[in-house]
């Protein structure tokens, strides 16, 4: 401070003072917590609504403080203050096997309920079968030219997946039509089982510089998603969601678990908290059941997760809109992810700085911020009037809800592709690669975890619309999982919306909406968290 | 790495092993493809989710899916009716929306989207020529009687023994548009009144032209706070003390402690407070109303469109779901075999 003055006062700086800083940092305090603060108080009354804690035994609690909380407390207190990076990793473990319990829940209603088993290892094999072609082919890239290769391509799937009526069946067709078939579970295992063998194997041979290890570590998950079918009924689970869950959850848990054990000896440690944490569920699941302390009567319960919607609260549910909700994310995923990505690239890589291209931009950004409520007027307009769709289907309320998030996945996978340092490209180059080889090669690898954090996110959005969905006439109640893509669908905040306005009574008010909220946000927390995770590998990968 | 050639060994004769057991599983595991597992059904068929089962028996095996729109009013009785027939059946897929009677009519079921529409009126005359332009045919099943319901702020203590329909027509005419109670009545405070109902697009609000404004009079005012969402008609009420408004009685009988019901004169010069008794005894008047579903009669050609119908004309009757769950007045057995046969009649015809 250049206090000459003897007044203490510069003309044009003003008084200088030490309060004046102190009230403005704890006004700026203030703002930023206000936003956060409120919105955790609004949560913790609806969780509190949903999950109702306090109807539970005082038994309850305590035989959970001490079997759960606090050997966690020790373990993750020890290890804050000793090992963080090993802390971090029991976190991992645990928030993996949260969220892949979450959705191998997911993936049993699609895999089981919505296709059912059979006809998703018919269109299994009638992909992998062209897809063989074409590796073959790929390995005589020299010798055929490209045209053919092309044309040998889409007519390996064309074929197999439609085949030629009257002349021959479809391969899909012909699996479903076998006379004898694997029993359920077995598919489940080996279609859902051979990608966690595959991704298994792959993860343990790149850790281990080893691929007979992959082989092996990718032949015990198969088999150990095997045994869980075979042993599950005997436990009382059903056999197919044994298998779903033991691929979905189990494999990669214990793999990614396993992996750090043996690659990571300073940080292994932190595998503790992670037994401690389901070792103390567990027991206290166990111990509670054995001095039968009721738990809490949560509205978010298993009749909650798996029934359809009832007159009265107690037995609503929230299934339909669940398989509903999911059955949109992957129809969005489907139609934004090639197209925003493919603007993207193009934007990026290919298109001059002109003044079209700059309208373009101007117009995405703009376009990101336009109301829900206008897209599902767009909806509305476009597939519903205009090209005379039914209304309230699963792709209508995808494709709707895919040009809503469109921008966002353009401007967010632009950003991962800037951020790819342009000495790679220019290494690329100067290699003598061509655009299209530099694209595919250098720039998508590399900014493909970015697109994928920012996608996901934008799934997010998705998953959270209603105004879009009540645009194009979805019905406000349904009994029954959409099967089709030409089904009808609820999602779940159309459903938590149809509860709170049509069902009028405080019973709904206060049980089924919370617990539809409650559902909501576990499912965008576990969106989100996988996009937080892949972000930081992405980041500290650089 | 040393240790690599041993374990190689043994975890090849692991994987023979494994392999062994698997295929000697999968001999045991397999099944017959009776072709009837459902797995067919899902995939590729489609197009047409509106399909009847293939086999021809027809006694127990329903399969389609029922579309429903209309009236919010009709709503919770709709989906009452359609959870326990879905219940029954479980391959039939039920999809209910509430869009107000008159919604239901111009924007689904005169476009052939909806299978049944739901209506807290008669449908019109220009509603029907829609319909018949594009060759759907409505039939006409009265599904239960309905208290139209006034209510007031429960602080509201000038309102007296009720309203008279010259008063009501005061209120909500366009022609007097009154702003504050006191110009209704010169005994009542000087206080703005606050007005809650349902859009256009319903049937309660074409019914309280019918019955209280008049069709060939000036009309409802607009200047009120319209919408299709009864809970924000309570709630505006409850929260104002010189606000009223008009619903339908199911969603006022969900919430008696929120707001009271308004004692209304009938034609016989008494305030009758609504009630399922007073509307089922034709005490309540002019307020009580007929309530509707319009099934398409192309519809009805399909088996599970048909036996939907018919359960809900079967139950029409039950106490227990239509006044205990929903909160209206089931129909009578008179007038419950005038639907049937109606209904009958009707599903006769589409085939």
């Amino acid at each position: 401070m250049a206090t000459d003055t003897d007044s203490g006062y510069i003309d044009g700086f003003g008084q200088v003072s030490r309060t004046t800083g102190t009230i403005f940092r704890y006004l700026l305090l203030a703002a930023t917590m206000f936003g956060i603060v409120t919105l955790a108080v609004l949560l913790v009354y609806v969780a509190n609504d949903a999950i109702r804690p306090l109807t539970a035994d005082l038994g309850w609690h305590l035989t959970f403080f001490l079997t759960l909380v606090v050997p966690t407390a020790v373990v993750g207190g020890y290890l804050a203050r000793r090992n963080v990076p090993a802390l971090k990793l029991g976190g991992m473990v645990v928030g993996m096997l949260a969220v892949s319990l979450l959705f191998s829940g997911g993936v049993a209603i699609v895999f089981v309920d919505i296709i059912p088993p059979l006809t998703g290892l018919s269109y299994v094999v009638g992909l992998l079968v062209p897809a063989a072609l074409v590796v073959v082919l790929t390995k005589y890239e020299q010798q055929i030219p490209f045209t053919l290769r092309v044309a040998a391509t889409g007519a390996a799937f064309v074929l197999s997946l439609v085949g030629v009526p009257g002349y021959f069946h479809s391969i899909p067709e012909i699996v479903r039509q076998l006379p004898v078939v694997p029993a359920d579970w077995m598919i489940l295992t080996l279609v859902l089982g051979g990608v966690a063998a595959v991704v298994v194997g792959q993860y343990v041979a790149r850790i281990r510089e080893d691929t007979t290890a992959g082989l092996a570590a990718g032949a015990s998950a198969l088999l150990l998603t095997g045994l869980a079918a075979v042993v599950g009924p005997a436990l009382g689970v059903d056999a197919n969601a044994a298998a779903v869950v033991t691929s979905v959850a189990f494999v990669p848990t214990v793999a990614y678990a396993g992996g750090a054990a043996v690659t990571r000896e300073r940080e292994r440690i932190g595998l503790l908290l992670a037994a401690v944490v389901i070792g103390g569920s567990l027991v206290g699941a166990a111990a509670v059941d054995a001095l039968g302390f009721a738990g809490p009567q949560s509205w978010v319960d298993w009749q909650f997760l798996t029934s359809a919607h009832s007159g009265s609260a107690e037995n609503a549910g929230l299934y339909p809109a669940i398989g509903g909700s999911i059955l949109l994310m992957a129809t969005v995923a489907a139609l934004s992810f090639p197209l925003g990505v493919g603007a993207a690239v193009y934007l990026e890589e290919y298109a001059p700085d002109n003044a079209f291209t700059r309208f373009i931009d101007v117009n995405i950004s703009n376009l990101a911020g336009v109301p829900s409520v206008v897209y599902g007027l767009l909806g509305l307009g476009v597939f519903v009037t205009y090209l005379g769709q039914p209304t309230g289907t699963v792709i209508i309320g995808g494709a709707t809800l895919a040009l809503l998030i469109l921008p966002i996945v353009i401007i967010s996978s632009r950003e991962a592709i800037r951020s790819v340092p342009s000495d790679m490209r220019q290494a690329s180059y100067g290699m003598g690669a061509t655009r299209w080889q530099t694209v595919k090669n250098v720039v998508l690898p590399e900014a493909f975890p970015g697109i994928l954090t920012g996608t996901i996110l934008a799934l997010g959005r998705a998953i959270g619309e209603t105004a879009p969905l009540i645009m194009i006439g979805a019905p406000n109640v349904l009994f029954t999982l959409p099967t089709e893509l030409t089904s009808k669908v609820s999602a779940m905040p159309l459903q938590v919306y149809a509860w709170s306005s049509l069902f009028a009574s405080e019973d709904f008010y206060t049980k089924a909406v919370p617990a539809g909220v409650v559902v909501l946000l576990a499912v965008l927390l576990a969106m989100n968290s996988i996009a937080i995770v892949l972000r930081n590998k992405f980041e500290s990968g650089n | 790495m040393t240790r690599n050639s041993d374990s190689v060994l043994s975890r090849r004769k692991f994987l023979i092993a494994s392999g062994a057991t698997g295929l000697a599983g999968l001999a045991g595991c397999t099944e017959n493809n009776t072709g009837d597992s459902g797995g067919d059904s899902g995939g590729d068929s489609g197009g047409d989710s509106e399909g009847t089962d293939s086999s021809g028996d027809g006694s127990n095996e329903l399969s389609g899916t029922i579309d429903i729109a209309g009236s919010s009013t009709v709503f919770p009785l709709a989906t009452a009716m359609g959870e326990r027939f879905q219940s029954e059946h479980s391959e039939v897929n039920i999809n209910l929306q509430s869009t107000g009677s008159g919604g239901g009519f111009a924007n689904y079921f005169c476009t052939g989207q909806t299978d049944f529409n739901n209506a807290s009126r008669p449908i019109q005359p220009d509603e029907e020529e829609q319909c018949a332009s594009n060759d759907v045919t409505p039939v006409e099943l009265k599904v239960a009687t309905d208290a139209l319901t006034v209510v007031v702020n429960n602080d509201n203590e000038f309102i007296g023994e009720g309203l008279t329909t010259e008063q009501l027509q005061t209120i909500f005419s366009a022609e007097s548009a009154p702003t504050t109670w006191a110009d209704v009545n010169s005994e009542w405070p000087d206080e703005e009144i606050e007005i809650y109902g349902p859009t256009d697009a319903s049937g309660t609000y074409d019914y309280f032209i019918e019955a209280i404004i008049g069709e060939e009079g000036p009309g409802h005012r607009q200047d009120y706070s319209a919408t299709e969402q009864d809970r924000t008609i309570i709630q505006g009420v409850q929260g104002s003390e010189y606000a009223i408004g008009y619903l339908g009685f199911a969603y006022y009988s969900e919430s008696t402690d929120s707001v009271q019901a308004v004692p209304i004169e009938n034609d016989a010069g008494e305030f009758v407070e609504p009630s399922l008794d007073t509307a089922l005894s034709g005490e309540y008047n002019p307020l009580s109303r007929p309530l509707f579903t319009y099934p398409a009669r192309e519809s009805l050609a399909e088996d599970h469109v048909a036996e939907f119908a018919r359960y809900w004309m079967e139950n029409s009757t039950s106490r227990e779901i239509v006044a205990d769950e929903v909160g209206y007045v089931p129909l009578g057995e008179d007038e419950q075999q005038e639907m049937l046969d109606t209904l009958n009649a009707a599903i006769e015809e589409a085939n």
